[in-house]
């Protein structure tokens, strides 16, 4: 949600950015387009247009009065004005869409009055060229007739004299005309032509060619003076320099108007930027207030952050209390543990006490030591006879012989409750070394003394005893030999009777084969000793495998978790280590003991 | 003072030794042919290759040079060329040399540039008889020209770019270095004294009224039969005999032809538009009664045929 807002705040941001940016761009190349350029190369055009076309004019009128006989020049004013005008009709782009018709029409009166212009030049070309050709030759013209008038002889020429003077004259006019072209030189030259008509049949045969060939001349030259007259008239009439000044004109007032816009986008960027200048002052003013607002918050959160400290400091102290108690108890927590495990292991050994104690006792009730007191009792009543007794009586000759038996019964008795207590001494002892022990784990200490395993072994057959007799548990023991060696034979001990204990247990519900149980002592690698309790028992199933040495396992309903747990951590503790293997449910199971092997003699 | 005129004097014979090796070119009505123009090798190559190709023509019989013979001075010795469809045209062909220095092309000047008059030979119903779309088309089917084409133009092959193409090539189509050319720039030796009096005539009889500047001729209209009518001399009047009223209608403009260029006439038989005279006699003949009016003796004739012949010039460094 407030990510959704703050996406669009941005967006927001970045489009008004965006806005003020191309706003601010658009007035920028408004205002900064300038076509000064570009109008003035359009009027150095047209300058250039006009400065051909009245070089095109002078041309024509050097043509007119003969100065040269070369035309080039009157076409090349036009090439290259057309050529100009190209260059100015490709750089029409400039103008307003609204003023595109007005310039077009501007162009449009241009091109028809040079294409005028030209029309007529070519038409002045033309005549031009064969006036002046006849003017020209009109000398000579005139030369040859006079060559002809002096072959004759002199009556004849008296004769012909008016002619000639005729001819001469008809000659002059025309020259007149074409410097003084008016209706009544034409008609001079025209009544003129008229005589020499009329002459021409009073002449000999041999004036006909060159009278023809003057006639002809001089008819061309009044047909065409005029004509090249009127045509030079036109063309000065045609307004081309006009319509260059038109669009000159044009693009000054184009260029006005681009000025007005011009400075129009000018104001409207000034008075932007002003707008941007402004806001820009109240961006900074607000950005200081935030920076006031930041730095607030901020000593706020200072000091929010010390109380919060100080806060901390009290939750960490309280925390630490809470540590301490806890460790407390934890401790006690593992007080009893250690006091279960005791338990645990001074009740294994207390059967065996129990049994010595009971077995003792029942010894001493069913001792053989209450038939003494019976004897005795015959002795005393027979105190007076006793000899005759003894050797007469039926009773009195079985006495002596029921004492000796007697004597060997108590005897024997003796011994084996002797036996018996010393047994429980010795059970005793283990109860007082598992105490010890237990104790002793406050200092983690280890006492480490020379152990002979089998014998050990056969301790822990002993404190088992009671039990495996009593479950029928045959043991078959597969002892190496191996020597003396250096161990904690508390702790060894410790983990025999529990494993011992444990396979009992596991094949107290075999009924369908013999409750055999395997003792295995042998060396293994790297130096160590295994000692291995097998049995032919329950097993273990493979999801029990796992955990079957975490404290607070077991499989039985008075079992406490607590045996193969502490076994495990004593084989650790002696650096050795506790396995377990079962082939599956049912298949018996392989509990290992693995521990270093170290010589008794060498140094621990 | 004295020692000034010594100055001059020695200056004056500086100058005058030095006179005949500068060869200052001659301020004449006529002038001397320009350089052939430098220009873009590429399109003047494929102007060339366009020149000689018959694809222009609608059923591929006809190129430019069909007609337009570089070898016999640019146009062919027919009275009337050939077209597409083997039918003779209307008009005598004009010669591609030196077509560039005409102020328009065609007898009759109807159009003002090179390229248009590419335009119209090509689109021309008795010419070519081919149309620009085809033509396009035909070149552009071909690989060789794709990539002339494109390495000359930036826009390939289009029909104003075959035009400007040809018309690129035939602006390098000059004769330079006739006699005349060589005389004009100076080397007044080149010319013998007949032609020079040739020269002489040339000018005092008026054919310089018509035939001057760059091309001698070629930059003015004018009307065939000045001082007569030719065409009633002549008879059979055909459609072509009437020059510039065909384009105009104007009845000024009746028999009005475009001047033609003097330059190579001696090897451009036959002349005028109809093609009517064999001979360089009988073309001056007829200019003489009809154009000028004049009657002038055989001597002066052949003094300036003399003239005419040293207008001859050179293409590819031999002499037409």
């Amino acid at each position: 949600m407030i990510l959704a807002r703050r996406r669009t705040s941005q967006l927001l941001l970045a489009l008004i950015t965006v806005l003020l940016a191309s706003t601010l761009v658009f007035l920028y190349f408004k205002s900064g387009r300038d076509q000064t350029a570009s109008y003035t190369h359009s009027r150095d055009l047209i300058r250039q247009l006009q400065q051909l076309n009245a070089q095109w004019d002078s041309e024509v009128l050097k043509a007119r009065i003969s100065i040269t006989h070369n035309y080039d020049p009157l076409v090349a004013p036009l090439l290259e004005m057309t050529r100009l005008w190209t260059e100015l009709k490709s750089r029409g782009s400039y103008h307003e869409a609204t003023d595109q018709p007005r310039w077009q029409a501007d162009q449009q009166a241009y091109e028809a009055a040079i294409q005028e212009k030209a029309r007529l030049v070519d038409q002045f070309k033309s005549h031009n060229a064969v006036l002046r050709n006849s003017l020209a030759f009109l000398p000579t013209a005139e030369d040859d007739i006079q060559a002809q008038f002096n072959r004759v002889d002199d009556e004849g020429k008296a004769q012909l004299q008016s002619v000639a003077t005729d001819t001469y004259d008809l000659l002059l006019s025309s020259l007149e005309f074409a410097q003084v072209t008016s209706d009544d030189r034409a008609a001079d030259i025209l009544v003129g032509l008229g005589k020499l008509a009329v002459n021409k049949e009073l002449l000999p045969v041999e004036f006909q060619a060159p009278v023809d060939i003057l006639s002809n001349h001089i008819s061309l030259i009044l047909r065409e003076q005029p004509l090249v007259n009127s045509l030079l008239e036109r063309i000065a009439a045609v307004p081309v320099a006009e319509r260059l000044d038109d669009l000159t004109t044009h693009l000054n007032q184009d260029q006005q108007t681009a000025d007005l816009i011009d400075h129009q986008y000018h104001r409207y960027l000034l008075i932007f930027s002003t707008l941007l200048v402004v806001l820009l002052l109240y961006l900074a003013v607000r950005l200081l207030r935030s920076f006031a607002e930041i730095n607030r918050v901020n000593r706020a959160l200072q000091a929010a952050n010390e109380t919060l400290e100080q806060r901390v400091e009290r939750r960490t102290q309280q925390l630490k209390d809470a540590q301490s108690e806890l460790m407390d108890s934890a401790r006690q927590a593992g007080m009893a543990e250690i006091a279960t495990n005791v338990l645990h292991n001074v009740g294994n050994v207390l059967n065996s006490v129990n049994i010595s104690a009971d077995l003792v006792s029942r010894k001493l009730r069913s001792s053989k030591a209450l038939g003494l007191g019976k004897a005795m009792q015959l002795i005393n009543e027979r105190q007076a006879d006793l000899g005759t007794f003894l050797t007469e009586d039926e009773k009195g000759k079985l006495l002596p012989g029921y004492l000796n038996q007697l004597v060997e019964a108590i005897a024997a008795e003796q011994q084996g409750m002797t036996e018996e207590l010393a047994q429980l001494s010795k059970s005793v002892d283990h109860i007082k070394d598992i105490v010890a022990t237990q104790q002793s784990y406050a200092g983690a200490s280890t006492l480490l003394e020379p152990v002979n395993i089998s014998a050990l072994m056969e301790d822990a057959l002993r404190m088992n005893a009671g039990a495996l007799s009593r479950h029928h548990v045959t043991v078959v023991k597969e002892y190496a030999r191996v020597p003396e060696i250096l161990g904690d034979k508390h702790r060894l001990l410790l983990i025999m009777v529990n494993l011992i204990s444990n396979a009992k247990y596991a094949m107290s519900n075999l009924t369908d084969r013999p409750r055999q149980m395997t003792l295995v002592v042998q060396p293994g690698a790297d130096d160590t000793l295994q000692i291995s309790v097998k049995d032919e028992g329950e097993g273990i199933p493979p999801e029990n495998m796992t955990r079957i040495f975490t404290h607070g396992f077991t499989t039985r309903k008075e079992g406490h978790g607590f045996g193969l747990h502490s076994c495990a951590l004593a084989a650790v503790e002696m650096n050795g280590q506790l396995s377990a293997h079962s082939d599956g449910p049912g298949l018996g199971a392989v509990f290992t003991l693995t521990i270093p092997l170290t010589l008794a003699g060498s140094p621990p | 003072m004295s020692n000034v005129s010594t100055y001059r004097l020695g200056l004056m014979f500086m100058l005058g030794l030095a006179a005949p090796l500068l060869a200052a070119p001659l301020d004449e009505a006529l002038k001397p042919l320009p350089a052939v123009p430098t220009l873009d090798p590429a399109r003047v190559e494929l102007g060339r290759q366009l020149f000689n190709e018959p694809r222009l023509s609608v059923n591929g019989t006809l190129s430019c040079a069909s007609c337009h013979r570089l070898a016999s001075g640019g146009a062919d010795d027919k009275p009337f060329s050939l077209g597409f469809d083997g039918k003779p045209v209307e008009i005598n062909t004009p010669s591609v040399f030196n077509a560039s220095l005409n102020f328009k092309q065609f007898w009759n000047g109807r159009v003002d540039t090179l390229e248009a008059q590419v335009e119209q030979v090509v689109i021309s119903p008795v010419e070519m008889g081919s149309d620009w779309k085809t033509v396009v088309q035909n070149l552009s089917a071909m690989p060789a020209y794709q990539t002339a084409f494109s390495q000359a133009y930036p826009d390939g092959v289009t029909a104003a770019n075959v035009q400007n193409a040809l018309a690129t090539y035939e602006r390098t189509l000059l004769t330079p270095n006739s006699r005349f050319d060589q005389y004009l720039l100076g080397n007044t030796e080149i010319l013998t004294t007949q032609e020079k009096y040739g020269y002489q005539r040339f000018k005092d009889y008026g054919c310089i009224a018509c035939h001057q500047g760059v091309n001698i001729g070629g930059n003015m209209f004018q009307k065939f039969g000045v001082m007569g009518d030719y065409f009633k001399a002549r008879g059979n009047p055909v459609e072509s005999d009437l020059g510039r009223y065909l384009l105009t209608q104007d009845e000024e403009d009746r028999h009005v032809f475009k001047v033609p260029s003097l330059r190579n006439v001696a090897v451009t038989a036959p002349y005028f538009h109809d093609a009517s005279a064999r001979t360089l006699e009988e073309a001056v003949d007829v200019m003489f009664k009809y154009q000028l009016g004049r009657n002038p003796s055989q001597e002066d004739k052949d003094l300036i045929i003399q003239f005419l012949k040293t207008l001859t010039g050179e293409w590819a460094g031999k002499p037409l």
